[in-house]
């Protein structure tokens, strides 16, 4: 499928209600919070709509995945995995990344591509948030004066007959 | 539609070909270079997107089995533990590459006398040096005189800013009393020829939309095309045309419409590298030639060379925004450059220090490895690597050896049906030896430099940026594809001038030479024009 046809694809239309609620709960787990606010947590930036668009091969999984943690939390706990306490969601999703490591990993890294160029994050982290072009960013030019000690020591490539 | 003949056709718009049309349009002949990419438009770079590091893995992806652009073929990398990797389009491999920019030494061309390995080449140092003097001036090469690692040369730009983290770095090389340098770097840092200076961006390696960058399609080309060269993008060549008397009389390519042509030639010129080169000799079969065109040695496509590549990194307390500046060009080290045979491996390695990254990878490196955690720390762990990494980059010498190399797979074909290239590589035991020391030595100096968390690894699969030997230059056509010129043995006007015709891989990042070999070649024709075949 091209993305321009996932482009259109909401992440309400890609994702039931449920299954949403499952995934933010998910993505808080790879990424929370920070404690002082400063950072958002990963549920927060938009990953539903990023994976509808950057990750569509990856939907069916995750729809997969998403209830099937609804199906063992209800088993487990009698509650929907959105339901549970921090604890538990925690304790079922290490379960998950037991059992399904790719799906899990996948899941992660397309989430930390999201977050880490979402502006909330970027301005977090004290990073301007934009392109590196037009404007590009300021580097040290460096201390050439530390080429001292290899000067003194002089030539050591080989000469050739 | 019938084309108009030309006097040379070039194959390829990179690195080799458009230095190489450059040089020859003052000949005045007619000159045509067929590419099967399209022009780049700077605008479209990742770098003008917010989404830069998400994009430069995939549609900029420097890997033709992941970018799956229409113009790309598919490589069978399945018998490699490296990927070769390219781009397709005018300025070829450059629009996607560090820019690092490295000369060889003078003893990479004499390996068998001084070291009693691989073989000579038929040209050497000395006879290059004008050409890569000429090249850095028309490319706009940056970095500092007085490299005691290298006879005395002059880059015609100041060096890139060695930054805080070239600075740690430099003070780790000098603790341990080794050798470091400013990188000869292809990047303008001051405005250059009509060009715009860097204004460190980062990802060179997604193209530069600042032109700061030196790739070909903004400096050879627009003077060549000035010259009268003509350039004819979306056209890709399936097989080279010969005669009964084994010279080549053109090519049969596919337009952008996907209507097949044949263009006529008095020379063809293959500037394809080292797997495109191999791979249309291949498919160039006939009955005089039913290995493959300009294959009577047997040679095409044996020998591949790619740079086993390693990398340690290292995470340091202070902060240094690792992030910023030209992502993979800073400073150098070769110390371990010579033939030391107490290390227990013949030849040497480069060591390029590569800057920091920028936070999706450095999230998801972190995140991989284990050392940024999910939940609970994850924001405290990220905190403590991002801009305060460093990575050097191990880039082996390879040895040539014959059962490297590039052959056309059985079924797996381009969207023109053209049989693809299939690699075959493994690393020998000499090279492993080698990368082994070049690990333990990066973690040496990072060590020295202060880190406080330190890995290595190699090789590294995504690094086959380097493509040489599988048509090997020599006087001798038993051993050899081409001669000491560029012009094949079998086949009197076909020349090769791309990193192919390397006789070994040096331990450096091969465009400048693969760029001096092309105008070396191109005087040479324009000397012996009046007896060009015989």
């Amino acid at each position: 499928m091209s993305k321009e046809a996932n482009a259109s694809l909401a992440p309400e239309s890609a994702l039931t209600a449920v299954q949403l609620a499952s995934l933010d709960a998910v993505l808080n787990l790879i990424v929370p919070a920070s404690a002082d606010g400063r950072m958002p947590g990963a549920a927060e930036v938009g990953v539903p709509a990023y994976l509808c668009a950057e990750a569509a091969d990856a939907l069916p999984v995750l729809r997969e995945e998403l209830d099937e943690l609804d199906r063992r939390s209800n088993a487990r706990f009698a509650r929907g995995f959105a339901a549970l306490e921090q604890d538990e969601r925690k304790t079922m999703v290490e379960a998950l990344r037991a059992q399904a490591p790719a799906f899990m990993n996948r899941l992660a890294m397309e989430t930390l591509a999201c977050y880490y160029q979402h502006e909330r994050v970027l301005e977090g982290l004290g990073l301007e948030a934009r392109p590196p072009y037009p404007t590009g960013y300021q580097v040290v030019q460096g201390d050439l004066s530390l080429l001292a000690p290899v000067r003194a020591h002089g030539k050591i490539y080989r000469d050739v007959p | 539609m019938k084309t108009e003949d030309v006097d040379v056709l070039i194959i390829g718009a990179g690195a080799s070909g458009a230095a190489f049309a450059w040089s020859m349009a003052d000949t005045r002949m007619r000159i045509l270079c067929l590419e099967q990419g399209d022009w780049m438009n700077p605008s479209d770079y990742p770098s003008t997107r917010r989404d830069w590091e998400v994009r430069m893995e995939r549609e900029f992806s420097a890997n033709p089995n992941i970018r799956r652009r229409p113009e790309d073929y598919p490589i069978n990398d399945g018998g490699s533990p490296i990927s070769p990797l390219n781009f397709n389009g005018v300025g070829g491999s450059t629009i996607l590459y560090a820019a690092h920019f490295p000369r060889p030494h003078p003893s990479d061309f004499r390996v068998r006398s001084l070291d009693g390995v691989a073989e000579d080449w038929p040209l050497d140092y000395a006879a290059l040096e004008p050409y890569y003097a000429l090249n850095d001036r028309q490319m706009g090469v940056a970095g500092l005189s007085g490299d005691p690692a290298y006879p005395p040369h002059e880059p015609p730009l100041p060096p890139v800013p060695l930054g805080l983290a070239g600075e740690t770095m430099a003070r780790g090389f000098n603790a341990l009393g080794w050798h470091w340098w400013p990188s000869d770097i292809a990047i303008a840092t001051r405005d250059y020829e009509g060009r715009a200076a860097c204004v460190n961006l980062g990802p060179c390696k997604s193209g530069c939309a600042q032109g700061a960058k030196s790739s070909t399609d903004i400096t050879y080309w627009p003077v060549a095309r000035r010259a009268g060269v003509q350039l004819r993008t979306r056209c890709r060549v399936r097989e080279i045309l010969v005669d009964d008397k084994d010279m080549a009389t053109g090519v049969v390519y596919y337009d952008e419409h996907g209507v097949e042509q044949v263009q006529r030639a008095e020379v063809v010129v293959l500037a394809c590298n080292g797997v495109g080169t191999p791979r249309l000799l291949l498919n160039s079969k006939s009955a005089r030639f039913p290995d493959g065109l300009a294959n009577r040695s047997g040679l095409v496509g044996k020998n591949l060379m790619l740079h086993p590549w390693g990398v340690v990194r290292g995470a340091f307390d202070a902060p240094l925004d690792s992030q910023l500046g030209p992502m993979s060009c800073c400073i150098l080290s070769q110390q371990f450059y010579e033939t030391d045979r107490s290390r227990g491996f013949v030849r040497g390695y480069n060591m390029q220090v590569i800057r920091g990254f920028g936070p999706v990878a450095t999230a998801r490196m972190g995140v991989a490895r284990g050392d940024i955690p999910w939940g609970e720390g994850h924001h405290e762990a990220f905190a403590r690597r991002f801009g305060r990494s460093i990575t050097i980059g191990i880039c082996c010498e390879d040895l040539p050896e014959e059962c490297n190399s590039v052959t056309l797979d059985p079924k797996l074909t381009d969207s023109n049906g053209i049989p693809a290239p299939k690699i075959t590589y493994r690393l020998s035991e000499n090279s492993e030896r080698m990368l082994a020391h070049g690990l333990a030595r990066g973690a040496e100096v990072m060590k020295a430099a202060g880190a406080w968390d330190v890995y290595g690894e190699g090789p590294v699969r995504q690094t086959g940026w380097h493509l040489l030997g599988t048509a090997r230059m020599g006087e001798d056509p038993e051993r050899s594809v081409v001669n000491g010129w560029g012009r094949s043995h079998d086949v009197k006007n076909l020349f090769i001038i791309d990193g192919s015709v390397f006789v070994t891989s040096a331990g450096v990042n091969p465009t400048p030479t693969i760029q001096a070999v092309a105008l070396y070649v191109a005087d040479a024709m324009k000397q012996r024009l009046a007896n060009l075949f015989d």
